[in-house]
């Protein structure tokens, strides 16, 4: 058990449960004929979850610490990673999904192995051409193809 | 009509040249997704909803919801095929449900014997498969028109026993595992109320009302997460691929297999129809069982065909069983079944005892299809074989970021707006830290699929006893259940307090 993130994350959830029980009393209770209205349940979870964040928080303060085993985490890939794919889905809409699925691969691709940067380039844009032809041309769904300037 | 009219009129959709390609094409992509070590059969379906969505557009609504089951289904069972390929050459399992498989499988490859044990494991895979789907069959005509009977409150408990059950299986701490159902339950009750319609938690946020979308949400805990896994535990490094050499089994092997093909099929069968209980526990107690009843016991983990065929069989027989359930009752036994539910649901079909009657055509279609589709998996794994050992190949460089983009599209190609995008990054995000701290995914999922059917249902029950709850003690179908739900609760922890070491359900 990783004591930290337990303990913090048994907070969390408390605080979740809480924020539900607290709104759901905000809720009107529009429901005529019944005496059942849309509160019941959310507010029945959140106290349900409240109750079992305290247990385990409650758990987490019995256990004993975690054991030596250490894994070394690769933090600077990952976030490069997810900053390119939050990014790339924030901007999806402005600069197209050519473009930005281009972008997002090959930094991607580069990020995990650099090198060989024509090979990964020609992957990256293939795969975004062959998702928008066959989405956009073949299927008729709808992406926004290029970026909103250059129409 | 009878069972076998019905049948043969599924048979007569699946046989319709665009479901045999798709079912073809879920079974391709399935063993593919159990081969390749990142994902697994929840993230390979999750992810394949979009572009099945996309794919059938062009269908009317009930045929393009048999054909996208039809291969969603082939990609969970494929992926039972394609697990083992794997756990025999590189002893690293394609998913959980393969993970006995490497204790035998991967010394009969040292052996020189792994091609055998790839064909046995289909072999026993195909048999299996069969004979779960014979008895789904048979068992599901009169379930459901057992179940069509259940009232509001029947249906409460019952939905309620569902999520019991796999959150007391799920993971290393139920507490845990319960935080997680109660967090997919609550996050359900985000949006628009179907009972009253009344606006809930969404401060106004337009992208709010329709509620976090079920398919976002499982496509990032999911697929991302595994992705973001792999990432930061760096992951990928190759081991040394096995060669496959000569791939039909001796006669003897077929011999020594025969038995536990079909004990395997039998045990798997009934533990893939319990809620919580899916394939991985179905390979690892089929395992445990031939260890047990061979004559030579010793002889396990050493190379022994049986202890292939066993589990191989087990978990492609509880695929099958684990459909039963989803299928008459409409509910979901593990993670993987929900997302096929919430794919179903997503078309407007609800699945439960109203789906035979109904929607006859999805039902029975997907049932026929899944026989077409298990025939096709024997076909394509025995000669085909080395081209899948193969995909191991691909290289993580270019497989993880593809998946994330696939991912992104898929998502966007459904839900068109930024707003799911973001969530989408969020719950991948969120995934892979709780489950690297053991909270368990599939109940989360689970609870976001079955909250707003468990709330209706409360709230009928509720209001025709005028708010009073006794009525689901008062009701003997629902006492039982409910006693059921607390008894799955109750005794793993009696028994962890004895000090008994719990099995547990990894894969959810």
């Amino acid at each position: 058990m990783n004591k930290p993130f337990d303990r913090y994350a048994s907070m969390a959830f408390f605080l979740i449960g809480a924020v539900f029980v607290w709104e759901s009393r905000k809720i009107s209770a529009t429901s005529y004929g019944s005496s059942v209205g849309p509160d019941i349940f959310p507010m029945g979870l959140g106290i349900l979850m409240m109750l079992l964040s305290v247990r385990l928080f409650y758990e987490v303060f019995r256990s004993k610490a975690a054991s030596g085993e250490k894994q070394i985490y690769d933090y600077k890939r990952f976030g490069i990673i997810l900053a390119a794919a939050v990014l790339y889905a924030f901007f999806l809409e402005e600069i197209g999904y050519l473009i930005g699925t281009t972008l997002f691969l090959f930094i991607g691709f580069q990020v995990i192995e650099p090198g060989k940067r024509l090979r990964s380039l020609a992957i990256s844009a293939a795969f975004s051409v062959v998702v928008y032809y066959v989405f956009v041309v073949l299927l008729e769904g709808s992406l926004p193809g290029w970026p909103v300037w250059f129409s | 009509m009878g069972v076998l009219d019905f049948l043969a009129n599924g048979f007569a959709t699946a046989f319709q040249w665009h479901n045999l390609l798709f079912a073809f094409v879920g079974v391709l992509i399935g063993t593919a997704v159990g081969v390749l070590p990142g994902i697994g059969p929840m993230s390979g379906v999750a992810l394949l909803i979009p572009v099945t969505a996309s794919m059938t557009g062009g269908l009317g609504p009930e045929a393009a919801a048999t054909s996208s089951i039809i291969l969603l289904a082939g990609v969970y069972y494929g992926a039972m095929y394609g697990g083992s390929t794997t756990s025999i050459l590189l002893n690293t399992p394609g998913e959980s449900s393969s993970v006995v498989t490497t204790l035998d499988g991967y010394q009969m490859a040292r052996q020189g014997r792994a091609g055998p044990a790839l064909a046995i494991s289909a072999i026993g895979s195909f048999a299996a498969g069969l004979f779960s789907l014979v008895a789904l069959v048979f068992l599901a005509q009169p379930l459901s028109d057992a179940a069509i009977r259940f009232g509001p409150a029947d249906y409460f408990s019952l939905m309620l026993l569902g999520l019991a059950a796999v959150s007391g299986l799920a993971g290393k701490s139920m507490t845990k595992a319960l935080i997680m159902t109660v967090l997919g339950l609550l996050l359900a009750t985000i949006g628009m109320d179907n009972v009253s319609g009344v606006a809930r938690f969404t401060y106004d946020q337009p992208v709010l009302y329709s509620g976090l979308e079920f398919l976002t949400v499982a496509v990032g805990l999911f697929a991302l997460g595994e992705v973001f896994k792999t990432i930061l535990e760096r992951d990928y490094a190759k081991g040394e691929v096995t060669k496959v050499g000569r791939i039909l089994p001796t006669r003897q092997d077929l011999k020594d297999s025969a038995g536990p093909i079909a004990r395997g099929s039998v045990l798997g069968f009934f533990i893939g129809i319990l809620p919580g209980a899916g394939a991985t526990l179905a390979s690892f107690f089929s395992y445990i069982m031939e260890k047990k009843i061979s004559k030579t016991p010793a002889k396990f983990g050493t190379g022994a065909i049986e202890g292939v065929a066993a589990p191989e069989s087990a978990n492609n027989a509880a695929s099958g069983g684990a459909m039963i359930p989803l299928l008459t009752l409409g509910i979901p036994g593990s993670g993987t079944t929900a997302i096929l539910m919430g794919a179903l649901i997503m078309y407007n079909i609800q699945p439960g005892p109203l789906l035979f009657e109904e929607h006859p055509q999805v039902a029975w279609g997907l049932i026929a299809s899944m026989f077409i589709g298990n025939l096709m998996l024997l076909v394509l794994n025995m000669p085909l074989v080395k081209v899948f050992a193969k995909i191991i190949e691909t290289p993580a460089k270019y497989l993880l970021p593809i998946i994330v983009a696939i991912s992104v599209f898929g998502v966007y190609a459904v839900q068109a707006s930024t707003f799911d995008l973001l969530l989408l990054m969020g719950c991948g995000v969120a995934g892979y830290f709780l489950s690297r701290n053991d909270f368990p995914l599939a109940p989360l999922v689970l609870g976001l699929v079955l909250g707003p059917m468990i709330e209706n249902n409360m709230r009928r029950a509720l209001t025709t006893s005028n708010g009073d709850f006794s009525i689901f003690f008062e009701r003997p179908l629902s006492a039982v259940f409910l006693i059921a739900a607390v008894l799955w609760l109750v005794i793993p922890l009696l028994l962890k307090l004895r000090g008994r070491k719990v099995i547990i359900n990894e894969e959810g």
